[in-house]
């Protein structure tokens, strides 16, 4: 049970990190090609307002939950493995 | 010398990593099982090679009973596997069924004359100096000493997937030396080459003409 117990909390530590720096990463990314976007359109608002709105889009969006596959995948595979390891 | 240094601690480590991974990956060998065994383990400084007391049971005791499957290759030699769960640690392969193993492996055994071949998957190395043992994963039924061991995918993805990761690192180092490191390392130099220079002109100021 300890060593479940350090499995899961060590992991979570460890994934937490990577879902952080992603989420970061992939919010500058999106930042970015906001910026873009702005420049290569008709620029009716300002630069910031429409950044910020294309922010708060994504802050709802599909894409940015899918980055919590960061934790759903590394499960699913220790799951499958054990089952192969085990039952199969 | 440095070069030496260089090429030193780079093989020493490639060594070392290769090492880790041709300890950790699964391998299949293809056997006779002869007989199966317990025995008391005292581990000492061999402990790095053995896993864990059985999940759930008390893993703090110094000894304890280990679980083993006697073979003979198919290629002739003997080999002897550990059969111990790995649970929830290193290396990750979450192995609880230890026991059911071992009741497989009593139930495989077959004697030279009605030989009955296994194929035996097993992460680990054997070495008679530090009394270490492969530890058995799995076994299934083959035809015959020449049956085929399968294709590695699980080892082929996880190396390149693992060379992806290092090339990868490699490329971007490499970028940030060139752009970074290289131009100050050579204003460095060529300020010393200034300086020394200097020194050596006031020298020349104090030798005789």
């Amino acid at each position: 049970m300890i060593g479940f117990i350090r499995l899961v909390v060590m992991g979570f530590v460890a994934l937490t990190v990577v879902y952080v720096c992603l989420s970061f990463y992939s919010r500058a990314v999106r930042r970015s090609k906001l910026r873009k976007k702005w420049y290569d359109g008709k620029q009716l608002v300002d630069r910031d307002t429409f950044v910020q709105r294309g922010l708060e889009r994504y802050d709802g969006s599909i894409r940015r939950k899918l980055i919590l596959g960061v934790y759903v995948v590394p499960m699913v595979v220790v799951a499958v493995i054990i089952y192969l390891t085990n039952f199969a | 010398m440095l070069t030496v240094i260089r090429w030193v601690f780079g093989i020493t480590f490639w060594v070392l990593v290769g090492a880790v991974f041709h300890y950790t990956l699964p391998q299949v060998d293809i056997v006779r099982v002869t007989d199966t065994y317990e025995k008391r383990q005292d581990i000492g400084e061999n402990a790095w090679f053995w896993a864990q007391a059985d999940i759930g049971t008390d893993g703090t005791l110094a000894n304890r009973d280990v679980f083993f499957i006697q073979t003979r290759r198919a290629k002739g030699d003997v080999m002897v596997y550990r059969n111990e769960d790995t649970g929830w640690s290193w290396p990750p392969y979450f192995k609880f069924d230890t026991s059911n193993l071992q009741a497989e492996a009593a139930d495989a055994r077959s004697t030279a004359d009605a030989p009955q071949y296994y194929a035996v998957k097993h992460y680990g190395w054997r070495n008679e100096f530090f009394t270490i043992f492969p530890n058995a994963i799995s076994l299934r039924p083959v035809e015959g000493p020449d049956a085929s061991k399968g294709i590695p995918y699980l080892n082929i993805f996880i190396l390149a997937l693992f060379g992806a990761v290092v090339y990868g690192i490699w490329v971007r180092w490499r970028r940030f030396r060139m752009a970074r490191i290289d131009p100050t390392l050579e204003a460095i130099e060529d300020d010393f080459a200034e300086k020394s220079g200097a020194v050596t002109r006031w020298l020349g100021t104090w030798r005789k003409k």
